[in-house]
C-alpha cells in the first residue's frame, strides 16, 4: 500500500535559517508516528511546514499526501484535503465564536467533497457529542476562539476540533505540553477514537508520557533537521532513560 | 487664515447670506445674522488646523451655502429604512423637518427650534471653535427640533422611551446644502434611546452640515446611536456638542459608513460630578472615502468617567481618521478616563490617523490610553486558513471580529440586526449573513 504522506529529503529554513536538512519520512494510513526530539531539532518546523505556514521556505526536498505535490497546495487547500494542524499555541481569536469558525471549517470540508451545507440541529448535536467526549461545558459553543481560555481548554479546543473534521492526516504539535494528568488522558481519548485504518497521526512530542496513553507505531528522533533514528514505541522509553544526548552523541 | 482668504470668505458668506435671507423666516433673523459675523470672523476651518487636518475640506470651498429650497413633503422617497418598533419617527427632508409639532410619546415635547430659542440674538454665539460649523445651521437653516424630555414617571424599570431622527437627503449640492439641526434636552432623571440617522434618498450628490446639541439635567440618562448612511456622492460635516450634568449618563454610539466624504465633531462635557460618557465609534471607509471624526472630551467635574472606544477599517484608497483628546481640568479630581483606538488597514493604498491626545491639569486622575493601527493578524489568519477557510473569507471574518467591540454595545436588538446587515453589506461578504 502507498503511503498516505511521504516526505522525502526536505529542506525548510525560516527567515534564513536552516531548520530541517534533509528530512525522510513515510507515514502509511492507519499508522500513528511520534516525532520526538529536543528543543530547536525542527519539531514544529516540520509541522508548520507541513500545513502551509507563510515564511517556512521549502528549499529542496518533496512533499507527497494522498497521491498529490502538497507543497503546490495552499495551507486551506491542505485543510479540505484533510490535513489538520493542532497548534502547539492555539491562537486567540476575539469575536470569532467557536461554533462560526467550527461550522465554517466542516463547510469548507463539505464543499470541496461535493457535500452539502451541515444541516443546523445536526451539526450542533455532533459538536455537543464530541464536546461531551472531550469534557467541555455547554458555554464553551458562546465563547470567542480561544480567547481566554486556558492552556488546557485550549488544547482540548485543537482535539475538538480534530474530531468534528476527522481528517485523514492529523498532525498534533506539542499538544501535551502544559497539560496536567487528567487533561493528557482526555486529550489521549480524542486521539485515540480517531484511529483507524484509513486515518493517520503525526505526534510531535518532547516527552514520552503522551505516548502512554496514545501508543505509536513507530517513533522517530529528530536531531539538527534530520531524523537521527526510528523504532518503535521501546525507542521512546529509551529515549526516557538515557536522554536525548545520547542519539544526539551518535547522530554527531 | 491669511487675511485675503478671510474677506474672501466673510464676502462669499454675506453674498450667499443676502441671496438666502428673503427666503427665511422672518423670525430668528438677529440669531442668525449674529452666527453669520461670527462665522465671518473665525474663519472655516482649513487643513493647517491641528484638528481639521484629517478632513477633506475641499467641498467647503466650492460651495453655496444658501439652504436647498425646501421640496414638498409628498416627494419623500420610497426605500427608507424600516422604521424601529415603538420608536417615534421625526424626518427631516434636506434638512427640513417635515412634521415639527407631531405628538411625541411619554411627555417628550417636541417643537420647532425657532420657538425654543425665540427672537433674540445671543450676545456671543455659544459655540467653541472646532465647533464652528454648527454656525453655518445657526445662519442658514430654516429651522430644526427642539425635543425636551420629562423626568421619567414610568419607574426606572421601564424601557425608556424610543426617538428616530431620520435625515433625509435628495438635493444636488449645487442647489444648496442641508442644514439639520436638534437641541435635544433631557430634565433630570430623564431617561431617552435616541436614533439618528442620516441616509440619502437617490444617488444625488448632497452637501450636510448637521449640528445637535445635548443637555442632559442631573441624573438624565442617553442613550445615542447614530447611522451616517449617505451615499458615496453625498459630503457630511456634523457637530455634536454636549454638556452633562452632576450623575448624568451619555452613551453616543456612532457608525460611520457612509458618505464620500464625512467629518464629524464631537464635543462633550463633563460638567458635573460623577457624569459619564461612552463614546464608541466605528467607521468604515473604501474606495476613496473619506472617514474624519474628532472628540474632544472636558472633564470639568470631579469623578467623572470617560470611555472612548474607536474602531475604523480603511481599504481601497480611503482615509479613516480618528482624534480623540480627553482635557482634564483642575479640580476635576478622581477622573477615570480609558481610550482604546484601534484602526486596521485593508488595503495598500488606505490611509488610517489615530491620535489619541491627553491633556492633564490636575493630581489625582486614572487615565489610560491606547492606540494600534496596523494589517489583519497573520497568526489569526494562518489558522483560519489551517482549518480550510478560504483567504477572502478568513480575512472577512477577522475584520468582523474587528469589530466587535463596538456592535458588542448595541443594547436595542433589532437596531443591532439593522446595523449588522449594513456592515455586513459594506464588507461585502454574503457568507457573515450566517452570523447574524
Amino acid at each position: 500500500m502507498s503511503a498516505l504522506l511521504h516526505i522525502d529529503n526536505l529542506h525548510v529554513s525560516v527567515e534564513g535559517r536552516k531548520i530541517l536538512n534533509g528530512l525522510t519520512l513515510e507515514v502509511r494510513a492507519g499508522e500513528v508516528h511520534a516525532i520526538m526530539g529536543p528543543n530547536g531539532s525542527g519539531k514544529s518546523t516540520l509541522a508548520y511546514a507541513l500545513a502551509g505556514r507563510p515564511g517556512y521556505e521549502i528549499t529542496a526536498g518533496t512533499v507527497r499526501y494522498a497521491g498529490d505535490d502538497l507543497l503546490a497546495l495552499a495551507p486551506e487547500e491542505r485543510a479540505r484535503a484533510g490535513l489538520f494542524l493542532g497548534f502547539q499555541y492555539p491562537v486567540e481569536i476575539p469575536g470569532v465564536n467557536n461554533v462560526y469558525l467550527l461550522k465554517a471549517a466542516l463547510n469548507a470540508l463539505r464543499r470541496q467533497r461535493g457535500l452539502p451545507e451541515v444541516d443546523a440541529f445536526e451539526f450542533l448535536t455532533l459538536v455537543r457529542a464530541k464536546m461531551q467526549l472531550m469534557h467541555m461545558e455547554d458555554s464553551f459553543l458562546s465563547r470567542a476562539v480561544n480567547e481566554g481560555f486556558s492552556g488546557g481548554e485550549k488544547k482540548r479546543n485543537e482535539i475538538l476540533q480534530m474530531l468534528v473534521l476527522e481528517p485523514r492526516l492529523a498532525i498534533l504539535d506539542e499538544t501535551d505540553s502544559g497539560l496536567d494528568i487528567d487533561a493528557l488522558k482526555v486529550v489521549a481519548a480524542g486521539v485515540n477514537s480517531q484511529r483507524s485504518p484509513e486515518r493517520a497521526c503525526v505526534l510531535v512530542t518532547h516527552y514520552q508520557r503522551l505516548l502512554e496513553y496514545v501508543v505509536p507505531d513507530f517513533v522517530h528522533v529528530l536531531v539538527r533537521g534530520r531524523i537521527a533514528r526510528s523504532g518503535d514505541r521501546t525507542l521512546a522509553l529509551e529515549l526516557e532513560r538515557r536522554g536525548y544526548d545520547w542519539v544526539a552523541g551518535q547522530a554527531a | 487664515m491669511s487675511g485675503a482668504a478671510s474677506s474672501a470668505l466673510s464676502a462669499r458668506l454675506r453674498a450667499d447670506y443676502a441671496s438666502a435671507a428673503p427666503a427665511l423666516p422672518a423670525s430668528g433673523a438677529a440669531r442668525r445674522r449674529a452666527a453669520l459675523e461670527a462665522l465671518a470672523a473665525a474663519g472655516l476651518p482649513s487643513a493647517r488646523d491641528e484638528n481639521w487636518k484629517y478632513a477633506n475640506l475641499r467641498p467647503l470651498e466650492r460651495q453655496r451655502f444658501a439652504a436647498v429650497a425646501p421640496v414638498a413633503p409628498a416627494q419623500l422617497p420610497a426605500g427608507l429604512p424600516a422604521p424601529l418598533a415603538g420608536a417615534a419617527r421625526y424626518v427631516f427632508l434636506d434638512g427640513a423637518p417635515l412634521a415639527p409639532r407631531a405628538a411625541a410619546p411619554r411627555g417628550i415635547e417636541v417643537t420647532p427650534l425657532s420657538e425654543a430659542l425665540g427672537d433674540a440674538a445671543p450676545a456671543r454665539p455659544a459655540v467653541r471653535p472646532d465647533e464652528r460649523l454648527a454656525l453655518l445651521n445657526q445662519a442658514f437653516g430654516a429651522d430644526g427640533l427642539a425635543i425636551r424630555v420629562p423626568a421619567e414617571v414610568d419607574g426606572p424599570e421601564a424601557a425608556p422611551a424610543r426617538l428616530e431622527l431620520l435625515f433625509v437627503a435628495s438635493a444636488e449640492a449645487h442647489s444648496g446644502a442641508s442644514y439639520p439641526s436638534v437641541a435635544l434636552r433631557l430634565e433630570p432623571g430623564a431617561r431617552l434611546a435616541l436614533i439618528e440617522r442620516h441616509v440619502s434618498a437617490h444617488e444625488a450628490a448632497s452637501f450636510v452640515s448637521s449640528a445637535v446639541t445635548v443637555e442632559l439635567a442631573r441624573g438624565a440618562r442617553l442613550e445615542h446611536y447614530r447611522l451616517q448612511e449617505l451615499n458615496a456622492r453625498s459630503i457630511l460635516f456634523d457637530t455634536l456638542a454636549a454638556d452633562l450634568a452632576g450623575e448624568a449618563s451619555y452613551r453616543l454610539h456612532a457608525f460611520n459608513t457612509g458618505a464620500q466624504a464625512a467629518r464629524s465633531t464631537l464635543g462633550v462635557r463633563l460638567a458635573g460630578e460623577r457624569a459619564a460618557l461612552s463614546l464608541a465609534v466605528l467607521a468604515l471607509g473604501d474606495r476613496q472615502q473619506v472617514q474624519d471624526a474628532y472628540a474632544v472630551v472636558e472633564h470639568a467635574a470631579a469623578a467623572a468617567r470617560t470611555e472612548q472606544v474607536f474602531r475604523g477599517i480603511a481599504a481601497g484608497r480611503a482615509r479613516v481618521a480618528f482624534n480623540g483628546k480627553i482635557v482634564v481640568a483642575p479640580g476635576a479630581r478622581g477622573t477615570d478616563s480609558r481610550q482604546s483606538l484601534r484602526g486596521l488597514l485593508a488595503g495598500a493604498e488606505a490611509e488610517i490617523d489615530l491620535r489619541p491626545q491627553l491633556e492633564i491639569h490636575t493630581d489625582e486622575v486614572k487615565c489610560s490610553h491606547g492606540a494600534t493601527a496596523g494589517k489583519l493578524d497573520a497568526d489569526m489568519l494562518f489558522y483560519l486558513l489551517s482549518r480550510g477557510l478560504d483567504p477572502e473569507a478568513a480575512q472577512r471574518l477577522l475584520k468582523w471580529a474587528f469589530l466587535e467591540d463596538v456592535i458588542a454595545r448595541i443594547a436595542l436588538p433589532e437596531l443591532r440586526r439593522q446595523i449588522e446587515a449594513r456592515l455586513v453589506g459594506q464588507l461585502r461578504d454574503e457568507a457573515l449573513q450566517e452570523l447574524l
